[in-house]
């Protein structure tokens, strides 16, 4: 029946037709299982005679080993004589099986012979090493080693990890220093090309979300400050938590979410096709060829993304307090002027600075770090976005010391 | 057997101008590469020990062996991407030193590399590739350097192709325009790994052709790394084999000297047996 016809008739709601061919014959599966058997034969007083008939298949192989097993068990004190005359198909399985057999006989010093062994099996046979030495629980997990080996292991890794940290961040800041020291040398192009891809291309994504928590903060504080008759106040507090927290932090999230993620995975994939090698074949120091200009990128385009962030949270805010507080616009707008400092924006925007170059060190890190293939590289991406993210929220915590021990909060 | 150059003057008169004498290749030429005594490996595994072998300036060479017995490894030594355990190499009596290090940019520039992938960069177009090592290393005009970019893609067959993306090559043109971006700068020496590898016989032959006319034309040095037979006969001068077992050179000379060898590892290799039956 056509394929077109066939749909038809399901969606009318009738059955598929089926064959009464299909429905008589088994399927091959089942066909294959059924036809193994093992018979004991007779054999000598010291010998075990087993004549296999039927197939042994990966569908029936674990079947045709437990019956195998059984009947040595059965004898253990005899030679086995295993007869493959009726054997009319046979598979690698059948070989591992014949090679576990031949462990077990000589286990306990017996003989395992094979008689009138076909050709397929011969060819399968011959492929497989019979005399090298038996490598037992090769798909086992490697054992542990033991736990003091394991802390000497650890520390050596991060010994290893932190000196190829600070290596590469001190390479990065000696390459910085030399390309603004004779900025005529830097390749700018690369620098806009990632500025584009890593600032303006971000604009939509930081806008609405910006816009979107400066409303769900005036929202949720709404509900509180109306207790006092205080709506007003949703002003104050939306503005200062969007520029000196939400705002760096919410951009910084998204920052290293796209462009420290997409830095990584650029050069990881680098690594692992050589390009970097070629790189320094070619006498161009990586770190500065691929390094300085994306540190230099979001170290540009981060404050000014958290800019924007600012003020779509504070208009987030405005909409809310507009549209669901007794609260117009001029009255709004009047207090975020009254409350907001430059200080406040500023301290925001020197915060998201120390984000955008982290993000990117953090991101390039992760990339060098490349070994191997698609996995490593995958790695390498989340790793990048969870250790930005890390070091964001860690530098956060030191601005805000910062910012109390200097009495500028 | 080629002429030595007579005199000091290196120029032959031809009908219709002078060409260059061609640099004799025979042993008593100063090395343009020298190997030292080399020594490496990964971590605690040593690869190669007590490598040490020199290449003449305009030689085409070989660097042999079964896949494991640390020819890449030996590559990346020479051209400075692996810290040998011991030893040195020397490229045109410069020894090749950390090559992110300022230090090494002399020497680097003297060789071309082209690597088993081609490492073309896959975010520039072919033009781009083959321009890189121009904008980076001179202070040539644009203009210049696109000329200098036809002809380089011109020289392995790929004009036309400047603007297209490495991904929308087939393997063999990858490996030419990779060709093309090794020779850009016009280097003493080029490297090559595994220069045939997944390439089908005719396209494989065709790199050797191009390898052959590139050195004959602009008697540039060639150092190979390679396991192809078909290859190793048409191209090279001269030869070394590394194996795993003894982790250093287990025969040198020309071509055809290694396929009459008596070593059966060697024989082996060149009769395309299993190591077991090279009798």
């Amino acid at each position: 029946m056509p394929f077109l016809e066939w749909i038809r008739e399901r969606l009318r709601g009738g059955s598929p037709p089926v064959s009464t061919e299909e429905t008589a014959t088994p399927s091959p599966a089942e066909d294959l299982i059924s036809t193994f058997s093992v018979d004991v034969g007779h054999g000598s007083f010291d010998e075990l005679h087993l004549n296999v008939t039927g197939s042994i298949h990966m569908a029936n192989a674990e079947k045709a080993r437990k019956e195998l097993l059984a009947a040595i068990d059965a004898e253990p004190l005899k030679n086995v004589v295993l007869d493959l005359t009726g054997v009319d198909y046979f598979d690698s399985s059948g070989v591992a099986i014949l090679l576990e057999l031949r462990r077990e006989c000589s286990r306990r010093g017996n003989l395992l012979n094979l008689v009138n062994v076909g050709d397929r099996v011969q060819g399968l046979m011959s492929l497989a090493d019979l005399e090298g030495p038996s490598r037992e629980a090769i798909l086992e997990p490697r054992p542990l080693p033991n736990l003091l080996v394991q802390i000497g292991d650890g520390v050596l890794k991060v010994h290893a990890t932190a000196r190829d940290s600070v290596t590469f961040i001190g390479a990065v800041i000696t390459g910085l220093w030399r390309d603004l020291q004779r900025p005529g040398r830097l390749k700018w192009d690369p620098v806009w090309k990632l500025i584009e891809r890593s600032g303006s291309d971000a604009v939509p994504i930081v806008s609405l979300l910006s816009f979107l928590m400066g409303a769900i903060l005036a929202y949720q504080s709404a509900n509180q400050l109306r207790k006092f008759g205080a709506t007003l106040f949703v002003a104050d507090l939306v503005s200062i938590s969007i520029c000196l927290e939400m705002g760096p932090l919410l951009t910084a999230l998204i920052v290293a979410g796209r462009s420290g993620a997409s830095y990584a995975a650029h050069i990881g994939t680098m690594q692992v096709t050589e390009e970097i090698d070629a790189l320094k074949v070619m006498a161009m120091d990586p770190v500065r060829y691929l390094v300085s200009p994306r540190v230099l990128a979001l170290a540009v385009v981060t404050p000014f993304l958290t800019l924007f962030a600012d003020m779509l949270g504070i208009i987030g805010g405005l909409a809310v307090a507009v549209l669901s507080l007794d609260v117009t616009s001029t009255q709004y707008i009047n207090q975020v002027a009254k409350v907001l400092e430059v200080d406040d924006i500023l301290k925001g925007l020197c915060k998201s600075l120390a984000f955008g170059i982290e993000i990117a060190i953090v991101g390039c890190l992760r990339g060098f770090q490349v070994r191997g293939g698609a996995e490593s590289v995958g790695a390498a991406t989340t790793s990048a976005v969870v250790t930005s993210i890390f070091v964001i929220v860690i530098t956060d915590a030191v601005f805000a010391v910062l910012f109390h021990y200097f009495r500028l909060v | 057997m080629e002429a030595r150059p007579r005199g000091w003057f290196p120029f032959r008169a031809v009908a219709g101008g002078m060409v260059r004498e061609q640099t004799p290749r025979t042993s008593w030429s100063v090395p343009l590469v020298s190997v030292r005594n080399v020594a490496a490996g990964y971590g605690d595994e040593t690869i190669i020990d007590g490598v040490s072998f020199d290449v003449a300036p305009g030689e085409i060479f070989a660097i042999l062996g079964r896949s494991g017995c640390g020819k890449t490894t030996l590559f990346k030594v020479m051209m400075g991407l692996l810290e040998p355990y011991a030893g040195e190499v020397l490229i045109d009596g410069e020894p090749v030193v950390d090559v992110v290090g300022e230090a090494a940019e002399g020497v680097l520039r003297k060789i071309g590399v082209l690597f088993q992938s081609g490492a073309l960069f896959t975010s520039m177009t072919l033009a781009e590739n083959v321009a890189f090592p121009l904008r980076n290393h001179t202070d040539l005009s644009e203009a210049t350097i696109g000329s200098l970019v036809r002809l380089k893609l011109s020289e392995v067959g790929l004009a036309g192709r400047e603007g297209s993306l490495p991904a929308e090559l087939s393997g063999g043109m990858r490996k030419r325009a990779a060709l093309a971006r090794a020779m850009a700068l016009d280097p003493k020496i080029l490297f090559f790994d595994e220069p045939s590898a997944g390439l089908d016989p005719v396209t494989s032959a065709e790199l050797d052709e191009m390898i052959l006319q590139i050195n004959r034309s602009l008697n540039t040095t060639m150092v190979i790394v390679t396991h192809e037979l078909p290859s190793i006969l048409a191209v090279a001068n001269r030869a070394i084999m590394l194996d795993r077992e003894e982790k250093k050179i287990i025969a040198q000379g020309t071509p055809g000297d290694l396929a009459s060898s008596e070593d059966p590892r060697v024989k082996s290799f060149f009769h395309r047996r299993p190591s077991g039956e090279a009798t």
